[in-house]
């Protein structure tokens, strides 16, 4: 017997996607609500959004938020694309132990980095603050993005790089025109999901803010504890849909970027068009 | 006399405790078609890769055209490379693969789009300028990797085995194509490969190498016929192999006491003694075969023959002599197995190797 087709399985499947999809849906439905009290549908409006874009906290939280989003992305950048190039020319011990420390980073629960984090911070009296909170950040996202890019330049093959210099580039022209150029797709991706990953963090936010601006999310969480309103709704859509947009061009660079050097020949769709 | 295209001088490479390349001296004339073979690990990437400036020597010195290359960066020397996996650029295109080169050199844009367009007219890739490198067949990449290199006018072009990747009747197309653009680009090839057939059919000159070191530089005909080595000998092709001693050297001939056979003559390498163990080398072509009667001491028992079209080859065996090889022409009736053969050949034939030469254990 198939368990697959199983009504049971069919069921619970049915359930759990439910479960995950219908808050979304309320959501939305209700972020253009015109009842204050969500209870039912009250018309069509869409005051909430203007109230979300003018509300000065919710304005301050998204500069906030992407100012962090931002120079963490580009620091994890930083530190993965260097960490790839080491990678590369680095014995096998030295690389099992810094892929070692790149899947710690990932599995450790955030909430321990974060602690860990706070706890040093004041330790060695740094301040908290978009600073620390942005450290905080490259932790984890650090690791997504190196592992994203290692991925790619493991696919290189190193006569590329000889055979530029033999073209008569010097290695820093090599590193541009080849190395960089290969890895372009990687780094867009890995930077778009580091992006993101920050944007939407709240755990890391909370124990390292300080006395900062507060960041978006944490001012949503701030926002429902004292009242829900649809405003939320709005803002939490807004936020939803430009997340689900980046990781798609982020998933989609990636998915398309093809293969490098030595294997094979995979044309994509375009190329089909063309007539090739 | 003129500077040599590349002369590699007294060149040591190690690499930890590996010795790659020996005490290695080498003199690749302008204009010429030069070839490196060779086994695997014997020691001809290595070379190919310190012309080019992959690799330092570790002792020792190359120059090419007469300026010597130590410390010299590879993006600084005037040579170029065809790599084993062409190492095409995947994000460029066959017009960028192939103005790479000459954008690195600040070329205008007007030559480099004259230059590029020779080099693809050269390589016969005309109309595939905008194509990707993986959307080529591998001859097509092939020669993308070709005119990648040649439109920078290099002193030297360097090809690491190019053709190992193509398939046998692409591979015997690209040969004769390689010859002729050689000829007519004039370019000095140093061709590195381990198919001793490629090499002949190409070059001017071969030199072949085994662990690192120099057995012996000459042009096809000379290393085939006249091999320095028992190494040599086996590795261009089929040897027949004859343990004798040097009984007495007249001009420049020898007159050796063949065991099992009797006093022949046969021509060497000069300054043999009298009384050096050799070996006789006649090759698989000019071992005559009689199937009428015969002196019992060269009669020799077919074990098979295999036809190869133009020609058979026919193994034997020799209480005398052992093992044999020849090769007779397609035509004409094939000696059946089991029967007994009368061998000969003519003294002009064999060649006599050192025995106790350096690549025998």
């Amino acid at each position: 017997m198939n368990v697959r087709r199983h009504p049971f399985a069919a069921g619970l499947s049915l359930l759990v996607l439910l479960f995950l999809w219908l808050p979304l849906i309320g959501v939305a439905v209700n972020s253009f609500n015109r009842q204050t009290i969500m209870a039912g549908w009250g018309g069509f409006t869409t005051h909430w959004y203007g109230l979300a874009l003018h509300d000065q906290n919710v304005r301050t939280g998204l500069e906030t938020t992407l100012e962090i989003a931002v120079a963490s992305a580009l620091l994890s950048l930083a530190i993965a694309v260097s960490g790839a190039l080491w990678w590369r020319r680095a014995s096998p011990r030295a690389r099992a132990v810094y892929d070692g420390l790149i899947y710690a980073r990932i599995i450790l629960p955030e909430v321990v980095s974060a602690t860990a984090l706070f706890f040093l911070f004041l330790k060695i009296h740094f301040t908290l603050g978009l600073t620390a909170i942005v450290i905080g950040h490259t932790v984890w996202n650090s690791a997504y993005a190196a592992i994203i890019v290692q991925a790619r330049m493991a696919g290189l093959d190193p006569a590329l790089e000889e055979a530029a210099a033999d073209l008569g580039a010097t290695p820093w022209r090599t590193f541009r025109r080849v190395t960089f150029a290969a890895l372009l797709p990687a780094i867009i991706a890995a930077g778009l999901l580091a992006f993101t990953f920050s944007f939407d963090d709240v755990v890391t936010s909370v124990f390292l803010q300080g006395a900062s601006n507060t960041p978006l999310p944490v001012v949503i969480l701030g926002m429902i504890r004292f009242r829900i309103t649809p405003e939320i709704n709005a803002i939490g859509l807004l936020v939803m849909l430009f997340t689900v947009t980046l990781m798609s061009i982020a998933v989609l660079i990636y998915a398309t970027a093809g293969s490098l050097g030595r294997s094979g020949r995979r044309g994509n769709m375009l190329d089909i068009y063309r007539g090739r | 006399m003129t500077e040599a295209a590349v002369d590699i001088n007294g060149v040591e490479k190690r690499f930890g405790d590996l010795v790659a390349v020996r005490n290695l001296d080498l003199r690749v004339e302008p204009g010429e078609f030069f070839s490196i073979i060779g086994p695997s690990g014997c020691g001809k990437t290595t070379t190919l890769r310190m012309i080019a400036g992959f690799e330092d020597p570790t002792a020792g010195r190359i120059s090419v055209g007469g300026r010597d290359m130590t410390g010299v960066r590879p993006y600084r020397r005037p040579v170029n490379t065809v790599f084993q996996s062409y190492a095409l650029f995947p994000h460029l295109d066959v017009f960028e693969n192939v103005a790479f080169g000459l954008r690195e050199a600040k070329v205008g844009k007007a030559e480099i789009r004259t230059r590029v367009g020779e080099a693809v007219t050269l390589v016969q890739l005309q109309g595939r300028e905008r194509s990707r490198p993986r959307q080529l067949s591998g001859g097509q990449q092939q020669r993308v990797a070709l005119a990648r290199a040649l439109v920078n006018r290099p002193e030297v072009l360097l090809l690491d085995e190019p053709l190992g990747a193509l398939d046998l009747k692409l591979r015997t197309d690209m040969q004769t194509q390689l010859k002729d653009l050689q000829r007519s680009v004039g370019v000095t090839f140093c061709y590195v490969t381990h198919d001793q057939g490629e090499a002949f059919s190409m070059s001017d000159r071969v030199a072949v190498m085994n662990h690192g070191l120099l057995e012996q530089v000459g042009t096809p005909e000379e290393i085939y016929h006249r091999p320095a080595s028992s190494f040599v000998a086996d590795f261009v092709g089929t040897a027949n192999r004859f343990a004798g001693t040097v009984d007495g050297v007249e001009a420049d001939r020898y007159s050796v006491a063949v065991d099992g056979v009797g006093p022949r003559t046969a021509g060497g390498p000069a300054g043999l003694a009298v009384g050096t163990t050799v070996q006789v080398l006649v090759r698989p072509e000019n071992l005559q075969l009689e199937t009428d009667g015969g002196s019992a001491d060269r009669d020799a028992t077919v074990v098979d023959t295999a036809f190869l079209g133009a020609e058979r080859t026919v193994r034997l065996h020799s209480p005398k002599l052992g093992e044999l090889t020849a090769t007779a022409r397609g035509s004409g009736k094939a000696p059946e197995a089991g029967s007994r053969v009368r061998l000969s050949w003519s003294d002009e034939d064999a060649w006599l190797i050192p025995a106790a030469d350096r690549s025998q254990p």
